[in-house]
């Protein structure tokens, strides 16, 4: 979400002593995804004061039979940096999704987005991925 | 215009299939998947969201967050119950048509016990006096009992003879006609609670043609009416009325008394 790991410990942190507060007093909330969810917003918050991403027309690819032995060929951290460095929702869309840890359902509740939202964050993420992935393979300099 | 809200909630739903089977969330994104399952632009997807899955997955996190999540998952799956077992709406809806079938079945064998020789014949004679009126009988008033030699001097019926329990009811009318399997049966009408007697030939073994009697009265019951049978000399007696055994059963007593 952050695509900086100091910041992303000290949201880590903070959601610690907030969950610890909360649970000596007795006033955890009920919902199972009440943590998730704050930490989506204090990710947000902690992100506000960085370089925004510029609302530019990225280029779109379709999804290859290539494109996982593609994907393979990244580092973690340049897929982490470029999830991060995606607009919102999509950032949050990319970043609940491929964690794998949520189905659809969950992700629409944490993030509080519509089905129609979510998966067009999702399809335009893939297909912008896949346009960069190639343009990282064939030499072409990234947009 | 349905089909095409329905064909973009369904390319909605496949743009947030999941990675893992095992978040198959609901009924509609299983049914999604199953029917795109196979296609080459969804294999590919599939692929790509796996591969990407696990490069997430290496990317580092600091030792003192990552401690947190050794061997733990980071959602707890709310665990079968039996409660959430039994309203499972499948579970619920299968138990349901088990009981309903169950208890057809029961319904079905309570009404076999019940049975006896000439029980379907007095059904159908149940079936008859609810829809009859009077008008269509001969009106005939005399006692019940003195019909028996109408019976057999005008239609030549032997042993047509009503039971001493209803030989002193007062007739409002009489007939004698055919059933659909050319039996003849007759039919009397009383003034006593609009009760109908009704007369017909005992069941017979098909291969002996002996007459199959039975002791006593037994009860039939059809369309809220009430019929109580008697077998004499190969032929059934049948005191009906609309209501319940008990309406019939001081009728039956006096006979004991």
């Amino acid at each position: 979400m952050l695509g900086d790991s100091r910041k992303a410990q000290e949201v880590f942190n903070t959601m610690l002593r907030e969950a610890a507060v909360h649970a000596a007093q007795g006033e955890l909330p009920k919902e199972p995804f009440w943590l998730f969810r704050e930490a989506r917003w204090r990710c947000l918050e902690a992100s506000k004061t960085d370089l925004q991403p510029e609302p530019l027309e990225i280029e779109e690819h379709d999804i290859t039979s290539r494109a996982a032995s593609q994907v393979k060929q990244l580092e973690p951290v340049q897929l982490a940096i470029w999830i991060a460095a995606a607009p919102e929702p999509q950032r949050t869309a990319l970043a609940l999704f491929y964690l794998d840890e949520f189905n659809y359902l969950e992700i629409l509740d944490i993030a509080e987005l519509k089905l129609s939202t979510l998966s067009r964050c999702l399809s335009q993420g893939r297909r912008q991925l896949q346009a960069w992935l190639d343009a990282k393979h064939t030499g072409v300099p990234e947009a | 215009m349905r089909g095409l809200h329905l064909l973009r909630r369904r390319r909605a739903l496949l743009n947030c299939a999941p990675i893992s089977q095992d978040h198959l969330a609901d009924r509609s994104m299983r049914a999604a998947v199953a029917r795109e399952d196979g296609s080459d632009e969804f294999v590919n997807q599939q692929n790509f969201d796996r591969a990407v899955a696990e490069l997430i997955r290496l990317v580092p996190i600091p030792p003192e967050s990552a401690e947190w999540f050794l061997e733990k998952q980071a959602v707890r799956r709310p665990k079968w119950t039996w409660r959430r077992i039994v309203l499972n709406p499948a579970v619920l809806a299968v138990s349901i048509a088990l009981v309903v079938i169950a208890g057809v079945f029961a319904l079905q064998v309570v009404g076999r016990l019940n049975d006896f020789p000439g029980s379907a014949t007095a059904r159908k004679l149940l079936v008859l006096a609810g829809s009859a009126r009077s008008v269509t009988l001969d009106p005939v008033t005399a006692e019940a009992g003195t019909l028996s030699d109408l019976f057999f001097m005008k239609h030549g019926l032997e042993h047509y003879d009503v039971p001493d329990e209803f030989t002193e009811f007062r007739t409002i009318g009489c007939r004698v006609f055919d059933d659909d399997e050319s039996q003849r049966i007759a039919q009397i009408w009383v003034a006593e609670k609009r009760m109908q007697f009704f007369l017909f030939p005992a069941e017979r073994d098909s291969k002996t043609g002996a007459v199959l009697a039975f002791p006593g009265w037994r009860y039939v019951h059809q369309e809220g009416w009430v019929g109580a049978v008697s077998e004499h000399n190969g032929v059934c007696f049948m005191a009906a009325l609309k209501g319940r055994e008990k309406d019939l059963e001081p009728y039956l007593s006096k006979a004991k008394e």
